[in-house]
């Protein structure tokens, strides 16, 4: 018993010196991934095509995982049993998104996946946790990084890749369970599946299921080679509040007043103009907590606003934070893709051999007709030619950057999350 | 002493005093400088919170511009698909959901009015499945008297703005099975109207005059485009049904033409085998009487030699005649080979004038030929060519009177080379002119019944002249003479 919690411990300590010295990193042997993409608008014949590229692409390698994102129509039960069928008893992971990004361009209308053999000294285990909401968000992460670490426990674990449901509530209490288990200054990246701004519903791809308030995750052990980016580019406008009560994801009072009374005071509309405004209101003006020693605020989007008057967030706000409205322009939120990709190229150290990007849905809007530059951005960043696939999400799970904050993962709002791959 | 120490305790006193008042200033200095802090935070966070407001009234006007550029750029590239459709049925295919997602919307109805069923039928459903499209279609064709009266006016229904005398905000939300739409009427000119629809879920959405606009002109564009499709579909069907009477008038004339063929062929079978049945027994009469003529069976009287010559002259002209006949039969049924070979015109022409030159000679005509060098060579048979020239000469002689001329020209045009046969004859009537290359066919006057002819000289001519890819006619002019003309190809 003594010995597991040592061993815990020291492989957290491990992680976080390792995570906050940035050239040294894990390094990944022999992994090899191929890219398929269709945006055909037969769901079967889009799927065939996007697998049969990716299989072509990977040639004769082994395939251990295949990771498939979707735009919404065509989160199909078809989808997944042809993907499965395709593929064999691989594991198959993913989400739905309301637009797929790959080398070729911005899909809003699509079928992608990455299929991947890794090399032999990388370890793999995956699971899912149903029904997030209902067993709450704190207990679904734990028993997902229970299962997770399930015959890891001698084996050195670098990464965890996360897919929820952009739906649940409170992010940061799946975040807050997940962590119980794998250790909290473990790297953490993680994207919360979107639909088409419907709010309705959304996807995560577990093997043969297509799930909805779920949460499934992949645990990468051994030799990895990896750096991550995260930036949004949202600055702090107006003075300085405080959020004098709150209850986990529910500002209730900030400065003594009902949390709803910042926003009517600063857009000198009512609460019920707001509500109607409040998908606008999230995406461009979300609210910003301090973070001493980070670049950038940590943001949290409004949900919903209560009829008491206390905002709902998707992340949680802790009492007494000092918190500042934020205000998001094109040339902020590109000039933040580019900081972030430089951020994940300096934390890899070395040439990336394939990236994904988690991207907020809220970017997508604020960018409006320029949305195809942040791909600009990350192709000029990393090479025209490095494969890529990403995803739009409605939150974004990734650790802070600072060392006070010992590489622990936290949920995020409005960012762009770079994840890139190394070779050996 | 006393008074140094009352004096020590006023200047620390006063010292104090002065101190505190120092620091009091100070103080009231700070809390000046705190206050000032405070409102210029104040002014700051006002000047904030005005920038909040117009960025957010910006990123409205920003969202709405990028919404209508889309939708223009949307509805250009559609109205470029859709007016190039001349099928009725393929001008909705044209509308896809990618379109109807840049215009702003995810669900969109077109439906046309059926004026024999009275009914609404459905043209185009996006974004529905097919039991909502049918629920949408019943519960249209339910309200269709409200429908039908809104494309009467040719008024837009949106949620923003509904005309009077049409059905509630509510109410059509509920039919089309979204919370914001617009209803716009597709006024074709000619045939059923109808009307198109396009919605959203999103709650959201707030339509727009902008996106009204956009959706009249698409209607506007369909309604013209079903117009020209429909113009086009009648006049391909006036085209159609003149292709099928041609069709059929062709076919007929082809059997028509095929009958001819087979009459043609049997009559030129039943000549050919009537020919060849009456040469036989002609052979024998012929011979009979030649023996007779030369007195092989005894000596014959004067009388019955003369008789016996003219039954050997009719035989003569009988077996011309019958060859005549049958090789008129064998050029209609192909069965003659043609020799065709480069040959020299002039030789032909001089040969025939040789031939029968003693019957020009009997009748004092005199004959001319002008062929030019580069007329010399011909792609002929040369015994057919001479058939020809004796024919056409032979007539000419026959029809000329007594000092008249005969001449022969020729020229060229590219590669064919014209023959003109040029008598000073009496002439042929025009009616005639058409009827003298067909079998059998005189012209009566009283020249033809002085002159002898089987009437089959010249449709032989005229079929071997066919045989050569060439054609003939007549000019001519009673009193003044006739021209025969044909046509040869060049060597």
């Amino acid at each position: 018993m003594y010995f597991t919690i040592i061993a815990f411990l020291v492989n957290n300590l491990i992680n976080t010196i390792l995570l906050t010295l940035h050239n040294l990193h894990y390094i990944l042997v022999g992994m090899n991934i191929s890219l398929g993409f269709s945006d055909n608008k037969d769901h079967i014949q889009a799927t065939n095509e996007a697998i049969g590229q990716a299989i072509i692409g990977l040639g004769k390698k082994r395939r251990d995982l295949a990771i498939i994102f979707t735009t919404i129509e065509f989160a199909h039960p078809l989808v997944l049993k042809i993907t499965n069928n395709l593929l064999g008893e691989i594991p198959i992971l993913g989400c739905s998104s309301l637009g797929i990004m790959t080398n070729k361009g911005i899909h809003k209308h699509g079928f992608a996946v990455l299929l991947i053999s890794l090399g032999e000294q990388v370890f793999l285990n995956f699971a899912a946790v149903k029904d997030v909401n209902k067993m709450t968000p704190v207990a679904a992460g734990r028993d997902l990084g229970k299962k997770l670490l399930y015959g890891c426990k001698d084996v050195r674990r670098n990464l965890s890749l996360i897919f929820s449901d952009g739906l649940i509530t409170d992010g940061t209490s799946l975040i807050n369970g997940l962590q119980e288990n794998l250790g909290k200054s473990f790297p953490l990246i993680g994207v919360s599946a979107s639909d088409n701004f419907a709010f309705t519903k959304t996807f995560q791809y577990f093997n043969k299921e297509a799930l909805s308030d779920s949460c499934c995750g992949l645990l990468f052990g051994g030799k990895m080679h990896f750096g991550f980016g995260i930036k949004h580019g949202w600055k702090p406008l107006g003075k300085i509040h405080h959020v004098t009560k709150s209850e986990g994801n529910i500002i209730k009072e900030i400065d003594g007043e009902p949390a709803i009374k910042l926003y009517e005071n600063y857009f000198a509309k009512d609460a019920l103009e707001l509500a109607k405004e409040l998908r606008r209101i999230s995406i461009f003006y979300p609210i910003g907590v301090y973070l001493e020693g980070e670049k950038e605020y940590l943001l949290r989007n409004i949900i919903s606003i209560k009829d008491d008057g206390s905002l709902v967030t998707q992340g949680d706000i802790l009492q007494d934070s000092p918190i500042r409205l934020m205000i998001g322009t094109k040339d902020s939120c590109l000039s933040a893709a580019a900081a972030s990709c430089e951020e994940a190229k300096k934390d890899l150290g070395a040439q990336a051999k394939f990236i994904m990007v988690f991207d907020s849905a809220a970017r997508f809007t604020l960018l409006g007709r320029q949305y195809t530059k942040e791909l600009d951005i990350i192709k000029a960043a990393f090479g025209e030619d490095v494969p890529l696939i990403g995803i739009y999400s409605y939150g974004e799970q990734a650790p802070l950057k600072s060392i006070s904050y010992l590489g622990r993962a936290y949920f995020h709002n409005q960012s762009m999350n770079i994840l890139a791959f190394g070779g050996q | 002493m006393f008074n140094l120490v009352l004096f020590a305790i006023f200047l620390v006193t006063f010292g104090l005093a002065v101190f505190s008042l120092s620091k009091m200033q100070q103080i009231k200095n700070k809390e000046a400088k705190i206050s000032e802090l405070k409102r210029s935070l104040e002014e700051m966070d006002e000047q904030a919170k005005l920038i909040m407001r117009t960025d957010m009234e910006l990123n409205k006007t920003q969202e709405e511009l990028d919404k209508k550029i889309a939708g223009l750029d949307t509805l250009q590239r559609l109205s470029r698909d859709i007016s190039t459709t001349l099928e009725e049925k393929q001008i909705f295919k044209k509308i896809r959901n990618d379109h109807l997602e840049e215009l702003g919307f995810e669900k969109c109805t077109a439906f046309l009015w059926n004026d024999l069923k009275r009914e609404f039928y459905l043209c185009l459903n996006l974004g529905y499945g097919n039991d909502e499209s049918e629920q949408i279609g019943r519960a249209v064709n339910a309200e269709k008297e409200a429908f039908l009266e809104l494309i009467r006016s040719g008024k837009n229904a949106s949620s923003v703005f509904i005309p009077a005398d049409f059905l509630a905000k509510d109410k059509i939300c509920g039919i089309f099975m979204t919370h914001s739409f617009i209803i716009c009427p597709i006024l074709a000119q000619e045939g059923d109207q109808g009307f198109i629809s396009v919605g959203t879920e999103n709650i959201e959405t707030c339509i727009t005059e902008g996106e009204q606009e956009l959706i009249t002109i698409l209607a506007n564009q369909i309604g013209q485009t079903l117009d020209n499709a429909r113009l086009f579909e009648k006049t391909w069907r006036s085209q159609q049904e003149l292709e099928i009477n041609a069709t059929g008038r062709t076919r007929q004339l082809t059997q028509a033409l095929e009958e001819v063929g087979k009459v043609s062929k049997r009559k030129s079978d039943f000549i050919s085998s009537v020919s060849h049945e009456l040469r036989t027994p002609l052979t024998s009469i012929k011979g009979y009487a030649a023996i007779l003529l030369a007195g092989k069976l005894g000596a014959v009287p004067e009388e019955i030699k003369a008789r016996l010559a003219k039954i050997n002259r009719h035989s003569d002209e009988l077996v011309h005649m019958i060859n005549d006949l049958l090789d008129i039969s064998r050029i209609e049924s192909g069965k003659v080979n043609m020799k065709i070979e480069n040959i020299e015109l002039k030789y032909v022409v001089d040969k025939v004038a040789d031939l029968l030159g003693v019957q020009m000679k009997g009748k004092d005509i005199s004959f001319e030929s002008s062929i030019p060098e580069d007329c010399q060579r011909v792609m002929a048979d040369r015994s057919q060519i001479e058939r020809i020239f004796i024919n056409l000469v032979g007539n000419a002689i026959k029809f000329t009177p007594e000092k008249g001329t005969i001449s022969v020209n020729a020229h060229c045009s590219g590669r064919v080379i014209q023959v003109d046969v040029k008598d000073t004859g009496f002439g042929i009537p025009e009616d005639a002119q058409e009827k003298i290359f067909e079998e059998f066919y005189r012209v009566e006057n009283t020249i033809n019944q002085e002159v002898k002819g089987t009437g089959l000289g010249l449709a032989l001519v005229k079929h071997i002249i066919e045989a050569h890819q060439g054609r003939i006619w007549v000019k001519s002019k009673v009193g003044e003479g006739s021209t025969f003309s044909f046509t040869l190809n060049a060597a």
